[in-house]
């Protein structure tokens, strides 16, 4: 095979493409270091000065370390549940073929092809019922519904291994929770970490389950206290956008670490969605 | 005492049966379904069923006088404006999201799997803007395209041509663009590297042979590229339209569904007449009609790219 040649000019175009692209988080970066006149007469300029007053202000005025307390609470413990139902579900699957399951796992796919809109309003009365509304706890109790899509990927995950491994731990007398902890667990890591960072994008930027279900303002999640907080910085533009940053750090991070993770994520999820 | 005699070695029977270790193990295995059992049932279809009956009912949520009332709701749906305008406008948002985002991310894919200096890094700033919530980069765009002084665009073309300010977000045409091309801003780059997976695993020695029998780049792009792409395009697709009909946080944070209900969403619609105005037979129905809708979009885009998908294989 022909080794392809670096080209310079395709590289300027590029370059200056994927500049345009990430000129909003420029923009949003550079005004967090400046005062409002600053913002309002040159918004794409660099700062002039380390300028750090609106970070100061915004963590005096909001509870951000309240909201990202919250929002990873809500995010483990949601991936844990979902992680553990769908991974028990995909392993009974795996060794009992009986009409019953069969039956089962047509309903599991008609149930993931169902839009969540389509059950939103009696889930939400069933929250009223459970006195979930409006509590973190309600919040992981629906992003349970995201166990569906582990189950899946979880399965195909486990089809891929020789089923004789299950076979022998059975035949020394192993019995199910046993191969599920000892056996089953350690072998599908690599899927469980995939199908966490997925979902964990997912719950972490969620808005529109937060903005129906949380009104207490001790109990908003990053993304529900930014959007609050537009109107109270309409005015202070920088004090949005350094609020806005703060909360964007963490995804950066995330990005950095997991950015593998994320795309065999997107491969993966792609295949079975 | 007789018939509980001649019963017994049917019950011992059945007692050996359930006590068998076989079975056991058989019903152990089992128990491990009651989880995604109870998600199913209470997440899916208690709420599913409920939603079907809400919508032939004249139910408000308090009143315990509960009515059928036939397809009234549905009716309804289709003389209501706002609801009218939420079908109409995730119609559009869905449709032009895919084709503009398809019509870019293939040959984005195609640059980003060239050889150049810096292509990692940017493939990740191409790729990043689908990483945050959506819902804080549309608060983001809002200030971006403010008519204000500090809103980044209106800026600059007052700084470049002289004229402005363009009210991007106040006028109804130019709101349901400026949705769509957030959307297309953020979603891009994650669909041109799910095309990117797709083409890493098409053979260098096509394109070799191709260039020996003289074909241009263009006619390798036309003839090899985009037909072993079919599959991709099925994916990133159908995660495009089912995507598209199901939003709510982009519109919703970056316009509030206005101006009026020019960026109104179906989503949004059902939330607003379910739960703030308590009219569940209305937000019902829509939610039924939602759910075909999409039903029925998914079975024809997957039909459409098989028959595609044979005819280029």
């Amino acid at each position: 095979m022909r080794k392809q040649r670096s080209s310079p000019l395709l590289s300027l175009l590029m370059i200056l493409a994927a500049a345009v692209v990430g000129v909003p988080f420029y923009y949003i970066v550079v005004n967090t270091f400046k005062t409002q006149a600053e913002t309002s007469s040159s918004p794409l300029a660099p700062p002039t000065s380390l300028y750090l007053d609106n970070y100061i202000r915004v963590f005096e005025n909001t509870p951000i370390l309240q909201s990202f307390l919250n929002t990873l609470y809500v995010t483990v413990a949601s991936i844990v549940i979902m992680l553990v139902i769908g991974s028990m579900a995909a392993y009974a699957m795996l060794l009992r073929h009986t009409l019953v399951n069969r039956v089962i796992a047509v309903l599991l796919v008609i149930a993931f092809l169902v839009p969540g809109q389509a059950t939103l309003i009696p889930v939400y009365r069933i929250l009223v019922e459970l006195e979930l509304v409006d509590t973190l706890e309600g919040l992981v109790f629906l992003y349970a519904a995201g166990s569906i899509f582990c189950y899946f990927l979880i399965q195909g995950y486990l089809r891929s291994l020789p089923i004789s491994i299950f076979e022998a731990a059975r035949i020394d007398g192993a019995g199910p929770w046993q191969i599920y902890w000892r056996i089953v667990l350690p072998l599908i890591r690599p899927i469980l970490i995939t199908v966490g960072v997925f979902q964990t994008m997912w719950i972490w930027n969620d808005f529109i389950t937060p903005n129906v279900f949380i009104s207490s303002p001790d109990k908003q999640t990053l993304v529900l206290q930014v959007y609050k907080a537009v109107g109270q910085y309409s005015v202070d533009w920088p004090a949005f956008m350094t609020l806005s940053v703060i909360v964007l750090i963490p995804v950066v991070i995330f990005f950095v670490a997991m950015q593998r993770h994320i795309v065999n994520g997107l491969l993966q999820g792609s295949v079975k969605g | 005492m007789t018939a509980l005699g001649r019963r017994a070695p049917a019950l011992t029977g059945a007692l050996s049966w359930l006590t068998s270790p076989k079975t056991l193990e058989g019903l152990r295995l089992q128990a491990f379904l009651v989880p995604i059992g109870i998600v199913f049932a209470v997440l899916f279809a208690i709420p599913l069923a409920q939603s079907l009956y809400f919508s032939v009912t004249d139910f408000n949520g308090y009143s315990l006088d509960v009515n059928f009332v036939g397809l009234e709701n549905y009716r309804k749906i289709f003389t209501d404006p706002s609801m009218l305008a939420g079908l109409g406008f995730t119609l559009l948002y869905a449709i032009g999201t895919t084709v503009i985002v398809t019509v870019l991310a293939i040959p984005l894919a195609v640059l980003l799997n060239k050889r150049f200096f810096g292509r990692n890094v940017v493939r990740a700033v191409f790729f990043f803007p689908a990483i945050p919530s959506i819902a804080i980069l549309g608060l983001v765009w809002g200030f971006i395209l403010s008519p204000l002084g500090s809103g980044a665009i209106n800026w600059l073309l007052d700084a470049v041509g002289g004229f402005g300010p363009v009210p991007w977000l106040s006028d109804g045409t130019l709101a349901q663009l400026s949705v769509i091309v957030v959307a297309v801003w953020s979603s891009t780059g994650w669909h041109a590297i799910l095309y990117l997976a797709y083409l890493q695993s098409i053979p260098g020695d096509y394109y070799e042979a191709a260039r020996v029998d003289g074909a241009s780049p263009r006619q390798s792009f036309f003839r090899i590229t985009l037909p072993l792409l079919a599959p991709a395009i099925t994916v990133s697709s159908l995660l495009l339209m089912t995507g598209g009909l199901k939003v709510y946080d982009l519109p919703y944070t970056l316009t509030k569904g206005g101006p009026g209900y020019a960026t109104f969403t179906i989503t949004q619609s059902i939330i607003q007449s379910g739960i703030a105005q308590a009219k569940f037979g209305q937000a019902s129905a829509l939610a039924v009609v939602f759910m075909l809708v999409v039903g029925a979009i998914v079975a024809v885009q997957l039909v459409l790219s098989r028959r595609l998908e044979d005819r280029v294989s």
